[in-house]
């Protein structure tokens, strides 16, 4: 009887460690096996009592918007496009990043899923909002990525910062300021410099087609 | 106490001068296009804005704005360019301007308001199809336009007014400015806001509909575009104080 008890538990034991774990079933997205999205799933959020996104405003839907012009879309409302042409660019760099690695790791809440939401949770989106300077900003690094050395796909992150400052990093935050952009672009930086300022061990990858 | 009030007077002139010597190059092209003509200017000498008088406005406009921020309200980088046909009058240390700009209907030409290319596009809200023959009036200038074929209206110079009641406080990082489009058979929609900035090109959609047979109460459409978040943040920590910091300042 002993020995049946034991043979249960062995073979439990054994069942256990041979099934595949989730956790390393999951794949490194690099930009060798992952294309450009062609649309990204936008939660709108109900606006304030005074017609202003809601952070926390519930999901009223899901909209499929193509990803060229959610960037588009994005980049006006999280940089200013009277800003620097370089700072348009690494802000159109950050924006396209940060929005590819939410496609590839998008959530569930309340039942709706989406990649990002339309309010500062994720990224400022405004449906037809883009700028003819911001656009030819996007234009203008479509064709690049911005992703580990390997060409993991990561989440470019990045805040607001302060006016008139260089914004120095915070203990490797890897957070770009967005202030802190355009400060660097004001003093001839291009935007590959302006994001190594702020992204410490990536490099920048032409898409493939 | 007489001389101690006597004392104190000469050390409180003595540290005005002193401040008032450590007070910045005061830049009045950078300061002037930014106040109204017939702006009463809630500063040192309470003077009216006029042609004639831009100098004295300017420095003391400057120096107030020195003493209550140092780091005073920087308008962005392409703001320093004016637009082509641009409207605004012509700084003192520039000189007269040989031809000034034609400008805008309904404003005045000697304004100190900046231009900028606006654009509006009109679409149903429904199909999403570009309206043809749309009329649109900007609301500050009364300039009206039509739109095309693809829905786009032409290229107008449009200006770029910022909110004076905040300019003392905190730098708009956008002008704002309102649009109505009028289409037979569709209501009336009106926009807000519209976000315009100095020498950038900037451009709008507004969305109509359609009046439909059980509409029995037609009235406008209103739609604000909010303003820039990265103005609300700067505004936000303008005004924090240290006993009631809130969510605090942005930590990086």
């Amino acid at each position: 009887m002993k020995k049946n008890w034991f043979l249960a538990i062995a073979s439990v034991l054994l069942i256990g460690v041979s099934a595949p774990s989730t956790a390393s079933a999951q794949i490194t997205h690099t930009i060798a096996n992952t294309s450009q999205p062609s649309v990204i799933r936008v939660a709108i959020r109900s606006l304030n009592p005074s017609g202003e996104g809601d952070p926390r405003g519930r999901i009223i839907w899901v909209q499929s918007v193509p990803f060229d012009q959610y960037c588009k879309d994005v980049l006006p409302n999280e940089w200013v496009p009277a800003w620097n042409f370089a700072s348009l660019q690494a802000g159109a760099m950050a924006v396209k990043m940060f929005a590819w690695y939410h496609h590839l790791h998008p959530i569930t809440i309340d039942g709706f899923t989406f990649d990002v939401d339309n309010t500062v949770n994720f990224q400022a989106f405004r449906y037809l909002s883009g700028q003819p300077e911001t656009n030819a900003a996007f234009a203008s690094i479509r064709k690049y990525a911005y992703v580990k050395p390997g060409g993991e796909i990561i989440e470019l992150n990045y805040r607001a910062g302060y006016q008139d400052d260089p914004n120095w990093q915070y203990r490797n935050a890897q957070k770009m300021a967005q202030w802190g952009s355009q400060y660097w672009a004001q003093k001839g930086r291009s935007y590959v410099q302006i994001l190594q300022f702020y992204y410490i061990d990536r490099t920048l990858t032409q898409i493939r087609s | 106490m007489g001389r101690h009030r006597s004392f104190s007077s000469v050390a409180a002139f003595a540290l005005s001068v002193l401040v008032l010597g450590s007070l910045p190059n005061v830049d009045v092209n950078r300061l002037t296009k930014w106040i109204p003509v017939g702006t009463t200017l809630p500063f040192r000498s309470n003077v009216s804005t006029s042609n004639h008088s831009m100098d004295a406005i300017a420095v003391t406009a400057q120096a107030s704005e020195s003493a209550k921020r140092p780091s005073s309200p920087t308008p962005p980088a392409a703001a320093e360019q004016p637009a082509p046909g641009s409207a605004q009058a012509p700084g003192p240390a520039q000189g007269p301007a040989p031809s000034p700009a034609p400008a805008p209907q309904g404003l005045n030409p000697n304004s100190l308001w900046q231009t900028a290319k606006l654009r509006v596009r009109v679409i149903d809200g429904r199909s999403q199809q570009p309206l043809q023959g749309a009329e649109v009036v900007i609301l500050e200038t009364e300039q009206r336009v039509t739109t095309g074929r693809d829905g786009y209206t032409q290229w107008v110079d449009a200006p770029v007014f910022r909110n004076p009641r905040l300019r003392p406080l905190v730098a708009e990082i956008h002008g704002q400015l309102g649009v109505i489009a009028y289409k037979n058979g569709y209501r009336d929609s009106i926009h807000m806001g519209i976000r315009m900035h100095e020498g950038t090109q900037s451009e709008t959609t507004v969305w109509m509909y359609k009046i439909g047979p059980g509409d029995d109460r037609i009235e406008p459409v209103l739609y604000e575009v909010p303003y820039h978040h990265l103005w609300l943040v700067e505004l936000a920590d303008r005004f924090r104080s240290k006993t009631q910091p809130g969510e605090g300042p942005e930590r990086p």
